[in-house]
């Protein structure tokens, strides 16, 4: 168990606290959660003062157990006006466990309102906050550049040093922008993008967190022989499954682009099609024969410990690094709902979200909205990109652009406005796949895939069949998912081990073991759903307080009214069984003894 | 009958050869089966690995036992998966 790091941006003092008792069995999701929850008032201005900025790794960052390294981000989002929380890959979360930091929390605002500021933690355990004007405005590429020359001078640099950093639409508090984090080769392109994180951290005046662990260990374990072999079974089981196995680290995420298109659920020009034309431009396969013949790589892990390895660069024609290999979100978002169907468009596209510090989600679906409103053409990818130059420009229109879909569709009048708690859908259209449509209508982060991955039984055959065309048996799969992935995001292990879990038992099993084993405690199968219930109703609450009702748990009137193509099908699952999903909120709270925020 | 025939990812190694006109895409091009031919019988005659496989039959998820019909489309993929 390791300590809060307390941050004021007011007075730029640093304390460091012992993590609370009462949150000792909390890491990740569950401990941003619970501080947000604790701490900030559900009516705070997402970019005042009062809010905060909390980063932790999970119950397992810091371990040598496989993909235990994501790091949970969490505030009182200013898209969504809810809580938030937020994962990224990256080398940061198990760098802050190793230091023995269970979360930052960063609090109030800096008085001088355009003040640009490093958080600097070293090896040793000192930490500081430098004053860095310099940076102020620079990409994401470029803040790790400069950055990290700053640092080489000064002698601190090493191989192992990892940044957390936001881009121009982080400083410029726009609702769309992320937070990016450093891979293995320190290119800014993992991120904890959703929900608007990046103008939080940018309303602190925070730039950049550079964490420097050269020489710094595994975390200690209350019974390493016991870890060791849990996690060993873990790690088998990952590489067993065909798609954790072999599956995503050939192709990434992205080999999703035909089979959802073949489902029919594949949203194209603004969620009016259900398959796209132009699919084979920019689906995984063609990605991996682009970036084989080039030179590229094509599997690594986004963090050490990784087994799945589904991670890829991309390479422009002479073989040099553009960005990360668009994930499948990315291919779609800036690619089939905007019409494109051109891999190397798409790639230019993703790197210029990057390095604004943009949720490509979030901006591609906004693209969409803005194409669907005529001021430029389906697939017209340099209007896509001058547009993008807009933001960059803090112009009025790409004010309006970073603040996500929602803000640019009312502003050009667009009819379809896909978003759910004002935030923008992901890649898969809920009405020929409706177990995600459950997810995104009820799940408390806003319309979020990784919330409640119905994809799984709904498309994929993994953890049973669940046909996606008929409501019947959604908000079961959701609910039971969205329990299972809160629990998944607290101990800091990747989603997508979830596809080897559901369907081999001693993937389960070992997650159990590896946290007994870690902690000392007890954790059975009963423990994990029981901490991914807890995760959800502190969520639940502080969304109620903050103002959420049911109609909040709906999707938009366009997917219960407009027939979707190739199957012709709305969205059918009852408002009940939506308001379902979350039956077991007041049980979970009485025996958690909450009733609302900051009790 | 005339049936389009996709296969995706590590299954595309087994499209047999098509003359051009057949080529649909990267991925698809139509093929001559006897009437009533199963999914099943397709993925024999391929020579599929034996290993678990999503298909669909106009995108829609069909058992090795359905009969395809004249102008179908199918489809079949590896265990993949994303997010």
């Amino acid at each position: 168990m390791g300590d809060i790091l307390r941050v004021n941006m007011s007075d730029l003092s640093i304390t460091r606290e012992p993590l609370p008792e009462k949150w000792a069995r909390y890491g990740g999701r569950a401990l941003t959660d619970a501080i947000v929850f604790a701490e900030v008032p559900p009516d705070a201005d997402p970019l005042g003062p009062e809010n905060k900025l909390v980063i932790a790794p999970g119950s397992l960052g810091g371990t040598t157990g496989p993909n235990t390294g994501r790091l949970s981000i969490g505030a009182k989002s200013p898209l969504t006006g809810g809580i938030k929380e937020s994962n990224s890959g990256g080398t940061a979360a198990h760098a802050l466990a190793r230091m023995g930091v269970s979360a930052i929390i960063i609090e109030g605002e800096p008085e001088d309102k355009l003040g640009r500021y490093v958080l600097r933690l070293f090896a040793d355990g000192k930490v500081d906050i430098v004053h860095r004007h310099d940076l102020a405005g620079l990409g994401t590429y470029e803040t790790v550049a400069v950055a990290k020359g700053i640092e080489a001078a000064e002698h601190r640099m090493s191989e192992k040093s990892s940044f957390i950093l936001v881009g121009p639409s982080g400083e410029m508090g726009m609702k769309a922008a992320g937070i990016a984090v450093t891979d293995p080769a320190g290119y800014p392109n993992r991120f904890a993008g959703r929900g608007g994180l990046g103008a939080v951290m940018g309303s602190k005046g925070l730039k950049l967190i550079a964490i420097f662990y050269e020489g710094l260990g595994a975390t200690e374990h209350a019974d390493k022989d016991a870890f060791n072999a849990a996690s060993k079974k873990f790690g088998a089981a990952l590489r067993e499954h065909a798609v954790t196995g072999q599956g995503l680290p050939t192709y990434g995420t992205n080999v999703l682009a035909n089979i959802i298109n073949e489902a029919g659920g594949y949203p194209t020009n603004n969620f009016a099609l259900g398959q796209f034309e132009g699919v084979d431009g920019i689906s995984g396969e063609t990605m991996r024969e682009i970036t084989v013949e080039r030179g590229g790589n094509v599997k690594h892990g986004c963090h050490a410990g990784c087994v799945i390895q589904c991670s890829r660069y991309y390479v422009d024609k002479d073989g040099h690094y553009k960005t990360k290999g668009p994930e499948y979100e990315t291919a779609w978002s800036l690619g089939a709902d905007c019409g494109i169907s051109d891999m190397d468009a798409v790639a230019e596209l993703d790197r210029e979200c990057g390095d604004l510090g943009l949720d490509t989600i979030e901006m591609g679906v906004t693209l969409g909205v803005y194409m669907d409103s005529g001021k430029i053409a389906f697939g017209d990818a340099d209007a896509a990109m001058a547009a993008l130059k807009e933001i960059r420009k803090g112009s009025e229109l790409g004010k309006i652009l970073g603040d996500g879909a929602e803000a640019t569709g009312l502003a050009f009048g667009v009819k379809r406005i896909p978003v759910v708690k004002h935030q923008g859908l992901p890649a898969y259209d809920p009405r020929p796949i409706q177990g995600i449509g459950v997810t995104y209508a009820t799940s408390t982060m806003g319309a979020d895939h990784t919330a409640g991955y119905t994809i799984t039984a709904n498309v994929l055959g993994v953890g049973g069949n669940v046909d996606p065309l008929k409501p019947e048996g959604q908000a079961e799969l959701s609910q039971g998912l969205q329990i299972a992935t809160a629990m998944l995001d607290s101990l800091g292990l990747c989603i997508f081990v979830a596809f080897a879990v559901l369907d081999i038992p001693a993937a389960f099993e070992a997650i159990g073991e590896m946290m007994s084993a870690h902690t000392g405690e007890t954790w059975g199968a009963d423990e994990l759903m029981g901490l991914g219930k807890e995760v959800l109703t502190m969520e639940r609450l502080y969304n109620d307080a903050a103002g959420f009702t049911a109609a909040d748990d709906r999707l938009p009137a366009f997917f219960y009214e407009d027939k979707l193509p190739p199957h012709d099908v709305v969205f059918t699952v009852t408002d009940a069984e939506l308001d379902s999903v979350y039956s077991f909120v007041p049980e979970t709270a009485a025996a958690m003894g909450i009733t609302k925020p900051g009790s | 009958m005339r049936v389009q025939l996709a296969l995706f990812a590590s299954l595309s190694q087994y499209l047999p050869e098509a003359a051009a006109e057949d080529r649909v895409s990267a991925h698809a091009q139509m093929v001559d089966l006897p009437d009533g031919t199963t999914v099943g019988q397709v993925i024999t005659t391929l020579g599929l690995p034996d290993e678990p496989r999503i298909v669909f039959v106009n995108g829609r998820h069909a058992p090795d036992e359905h009969t395809l019909a004249e102008g179908d489309r199918l489809a079949i993929f590896p265990p993949v998966a994303g997010g």
